[in-house]
């Protein structure tokens, strides 16, 4: 597997009291490709991608990504593993308001070892024309295009999403859906994502379903279904 | 990296927090250059000027001409050089002292012109100037015409006093000349005076000097007048002034640095709160602590480097004319301008350094959370502070309320406010209660205590009674136990009507009794009913005296006792005096006279000496003005810009216009007010703590006085600068758009 967590536990302290977030989450993912998390609202599925992303610590348990025991190393060498391994979509985008479409871009570029070419990545998302833009200037789906680019231009391993469509309507989460599917076919990245929503999951190859901090089914999906084609 | 590109657009989003940084950050290296390159070459010129014209270490006056100067030379390892001066009377209340030019100590610096020979005249620049007179004129001295030259210097008189006693020099009234030797005797007229320079090992300088004065003691020569170089106000002056300005150099520009540092500092605190989603979405994408410190720290960087680069450089461009303008003060010859390495690092280092540090510190801070944690907002997350819950502001006003908590929440933006209004009102008052001391001081001391109009000295002993005026004497001492700086003993008639003195509480004190001057009480730590040991510094003799009253006095380091008391006390004839007080223009012939001085001299040289002085508080108060609004407009800007969402939100629920400029931008009225009062006693004590310091170099306290009216000035001031910052945010704050409410919530 590429993607490998066992038995991983999370509580967080909230004054004397210790409320478990994760209660021995096993999971696993192939290379290339794509799996989406599914649960209700603070059932923990944030926590557990924070954590195969080096974000956050996980208290016990394994979780191992491209070979490395993400569980077991360092701080500075968390960080060495989130800049070379991992990127990240945010439901809120997080773009930097004063950089430009393509210096958002670049920012990410600029830190990583074999980057892809901004442009191509800028031409796969649809933003090539609006590189010189501002993010305020752009609209929120366009701004979670360029979120996009900015996530796969360093080439990852691994893109972890977070309800990359939470603030979108209809159409446009379609276009990001198929954004990322065509991502995860021309770049070979492994792709694994949070939503609400169960439609989307038509499109994964495993299907990941979280309750209370613990994963309650966990199927594979045989006959993945294009995006342009889900409908909800 | 491409991120760096957000710098200057970042900055010039904010342009006034920003420039407000680097206008402060500049004007304390302007300052700092400014004096510090300043005090290097006053020092280095000093120095050059004390060897290369041999300065003397010190001079005296006998009652009859040594004839035995060779010897006295081989035996004590000194030169002695005779020197001859007289007063020559251009008009009534203009004087001109000549000396004869010397050849072994003291010799003249060409400042301007050529040298010395047969009918020339060496004039000193400032009364030259005064007068329009310029090298190659001919002027007039005793019905004889001089070419005038050029200007110089003289070592023992680098500040032209006409008088010892004097605080100030006065080129219109008073200047000094050299004519050759010839030229002198051919006058027939002045008296002589001794300079002595000890050779080898300046240490030993003061006990050489004490045997040589033991030497002329025993061969029955009387010294009526020693003085020792380091007690000469004519150089003194310029050793204790430039004491003066070092510390200035060295305090003012490093406290405004200090407020840049918590200005930048709040800056950057504020900024990185701001953009705590974007720090941690670079960290979640993999970027090192390192690098985004590296980032962060650019912008103090460039402030620094911009401020301090071009606050040297202006700071270098004042050095030229304020070199001119010191040297014209006290009378120097320049021969090259230097600039201290050394300084030149300090002024373009120091901000760098501050602000750095302080850069790292608050950056450090912020990321200390984890990248989650500045995801979901980091430290912006409006924490409820302490003080803030533990005050009970229920039953005040909505307004007062929400201005209470205004300033609650931002408790280093409160301080930074304080700390900025305190420190301009000290310096605005700074020029202001210096007027008021000066003003005070003048009136105490020429209106109320020296009632006398002119004062004559004469050149030996007189027997009897003058035919009019007040008789005294005087004579200088050391005290036993407090040694070196020296003081002057009056003999008054008891019923003086020339001076008139005060106790602490007011009331006149008679002069039947032995009386001392506050300032040297201050020094010598004398109490009433004490009894102080003293040494003639003219012939070493010791006596003892018991001290009565203590006079609440600023000027001048005095004993007064009874005129008989003071004869018997030196052995002198019982009806003896060296001096004339008197109300009227009295005429002695020149050759008797040692001094003579008026008191309308004496005020008018303070008057034109205030006027440089009034000009350098004038730049002062400018700059207060300048940082008083800089700090008041930055911390109103944050204001402006921590509260956009209260204000849009303000209008989308139909808050007039002037509710929310009152809400906003008068939240910090209270704080400007503390500022004002913090400010007035931190500059009272600041000035007592440095006129102090000066009292210690000078014979004269400077009492600290501030009136009411200048006062009142002040305040009104800092609150015109608060209304025109207001004033200036007005429009910042109709920008914000209602939109702003609704966008901002979606991030
Ligand atoms: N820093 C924290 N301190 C305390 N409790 C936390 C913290 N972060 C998350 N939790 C708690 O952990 C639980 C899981 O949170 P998480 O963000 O993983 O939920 P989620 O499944 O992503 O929910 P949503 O769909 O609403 O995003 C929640 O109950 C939340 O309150
Ligand atoms: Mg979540």
């Amino acid at each position: 597997m590429f993607m490998n967590l066992e038995s991983v536990q999370k509580s967080y302290q909230t004054g004397d009291v210790s409320t478990p977030v994760l209660k021995g989450v096993a999971m696993g993912l192939e290379q290339g490709e794509i799996g989406v998390i599914l649960g209700p609202s603070g059932s923990g599925k944030s926590t557990l991608l924070n954590i195969i992303g080096g974000l956050d610590r996980a208290d016990a348990g394994k979780v191992t990504i491209g070979g490395i025991e993400v569980t077991g190393i360092s701080d500075a060498q968390l960080t060495e593993y989130r800049r070379d391994c991992i990127g990240f979509v945010f439901q809120f985008y997080n773009l930097i308001p004063n950089l430009t479409v393509g210096e958002n871009v670049e920012v990410v570029s600029n830190i990583s070892k074999s980057p892809l070419k901004i442009d191509e990545v800028l031409k796969a998302v649809g933003m090539l024309e609006k590189k010189s833009r501002f993010p305020k200037e752009l609209s929120g789906g366009e701004q979670q295009r360029v979120s996009i680019a900015r996530a796969v231009v360093k080439n990852p391993q691994l893109l972890l999403c977070d309800e990359p469509t939470g603030a979108l309507d209809f159409n446009t989460s379609r276009d990001i859906l198929k954004l990322l599917q065509q991502i995860n076919k021309e770049y070979g990245t492994t792709i694994l994502m949070i939503t609400h929503n169960t439609a989307i999951s038509a499109m994964a190859n495993r299907i990941f379903k979280v309750r209370d901090g613990e994963i309650v089914e966990s199927t594979v999906n045989e006959s993945v279904m294009p995006a342009e084609r889900i409908e909800w | 990296m491409v991120i760096h590109k957000r710098i200057t657009r970042t900055m010039l989003d904010n342009k006034a927090q920003y420039l407000g940084s680097l206008v402060l950050i500049l004007i304390s290296c302007l300052l700092y250059t400014m004096f510090n390159q300043l005090s290097v070459n006053m020092d280095h010129i000093t120095s050059s000027f004390e060897t290369q014209y041999v300065q003397e270490d010190a001079s005296f006056v006998t009652d009859k001409a040594l004839t035995n100067i060779p010897e006295l030379e081989s035996k004590f390892g000194v030169v002695i050089d005779k020197g001859g001066v007289f007063d020559y009377a251009v008009s009534t209340d203009q004087s001109l002292r000549i000396f004869a030019e010397n050849d072994k100590v003291n010799l003249y610096a060409l400042i301007e012109g050529r040298a010395l020979s047969g009918g020339d005249i060496l004039l000193d620049p400032a009364y030259a100037k005064a007068h329009h007179i310029k090298v190659g004129d001919s002027i007039r001295v005793e019905g004889k015409d001089f070419t005038v030259s050029g200007f110089m210097s003289l070592p023992n008189y680098i500040y032209p006093l006409k008088k010892e006693s004097d605080l100030l020099n006065d080129p219109d009234h008073f200047g000094i000349a050299v004519i050759g030797k010839d030229d002198f005797a051919a006058f027939h007229r002045g008296s002589s005076f001794y300079s002595v320079k000890v050779q080898g090992d300046p240490d030993s300088a003061d006990s050489i000097l004490a045997e040589l004065k033991n030497e002329l003691k025993s061969q029955n020569t009387v010294i009526l007048k020693w003085i020792n170089i380091d007690e000469n106000p004519r150089v003194t002056a310029v050793t204790a002034k430039m004491a003066n300005m070092n510390k200035v150099g060295a305090a003012l520009p490093v406290t405004i640095l200090l407020l840049t540092c918590i200005l930048t500092g709040i800056v950057i605190w504020r900024m990185l709160k701001k953009e705590a989603v974007m720090i941690g979405t670079l960290y979640a994408q993999g970027y090192r602590m390192r690098e985004i410190m590296n980032h962060y720290l650019r912008y103090p960087f460039v402030i620094a480097v911009i401020g301090g680069m071009i606050g040297t450089l202006l700071g270098a461009l004042t050095l030229k004319p304020m070199l001119g303008f010191m040297v014209a003060y006290f009378n120097m010859p320049i021969d090259s301008v230097r600039f201290s390495i050394a300084h030149l690092a300090v002024s373009l280092l120091l901000p760098l350094l501050f602000l750095l540090i302080s850069g790292t510190f608050i950056v450090r801070r912020a990321l200390g959370h984890s990248p989650i944690e500045l995801m979901r907002g980091g430290g912006q997350s409006r924490k409820i502070g302490f003080l803030e819950r533990r005050l009970s502001l229920n039953k005040l006003k909505f307004s007062t309320k929400f201005k209470i908590r205004e300033q609650l929440r931002s408790m280093p933006r409160s301080l930074f406010l304080l700390f900025g209004v305190a420190l301009a009102t000290m310096l605005l008052l700074l020029g202001f209660t210096m007027k008021s001391s000066m003003d005070f001081l003048l009136k105490d001391t020429y209106e109320d205590a020296y009632k006398y109009q002119y004062e004559y000295v004469f050149n030996s002993l007189q027997q009897g009674h003058p035919a009019s005026g007040e008789p005294f004497s005087m004579s200088p001492f050391t005290e036993t136990a407090n040694g070196q700086k020296s003081f002057i003993v009056y003999g008054v008639r008891p019923d003086t009507k020339s001076i008139s003195l005060a106790d602490k509480a007011g009331s006149p004190l008679r002069f039947d009794q032995v009386i001392v001057t506050k300032p040297l009480a201050d020094r010598l730590n004398i109490k009433q009913n004490d009894t102080i040991g003293i040494i003639s510094k003219l012939d070493s003799g010791r006596y003892s005296i018991k001290v009565d009253r203590i006079a609440d006095s600023y000027i001048g380091e005095y004993i007064f006792m009874p005129l008989t008391a003071f004869n018997e006390m030196l052995g002198y004839p019982q009806n003896s005096y060296l001096g004339v007080w008197s109300m009227d223009k009295l005429h002695f012939a020149e050759d008797q006279l040692l001094s003579s001085s008026s008191a309308s001299d004496a005020k008018a040289a303070f008057a034109s000496v205030t006027q440089p002085i009034q000009a350098m508080l004038g730049i002062i108060s400018l700059m207060s003005f300048v940082i008083g609004l800089i700090v008041i407009y930055v911390v109103t800007s944050l204001i402006i810009e921590e509260n956009k969402e209260n204000i849009s939100l303000m209008k989308v629920l139909g808050y007039k216009k002037k509710e929310v400029f009152s809400l906003i931008l008068n939240s910090s009225t209270y704080i400007v007010i503390l500022g004002f009062i913090i400010g007035v006693p931190l500059l009272l004590a600041s000035m007592q703590a440095m006129f102090q310091s000066v009292a210690d170099s000078t014979s004269f306290v400077l009492p600290v006085k501030i009136n009411y009216a200048y006062l009142g000035l002040g305040f009104v001031i800092i609150i015109l600068i608060y209304e025109l910052s207001k004033a200036f945010s007005k429009k910042k704050i109709n920008r914000i758009s209602m939109i702003e409410a609704l966008k901002s919530r979606a991030e």
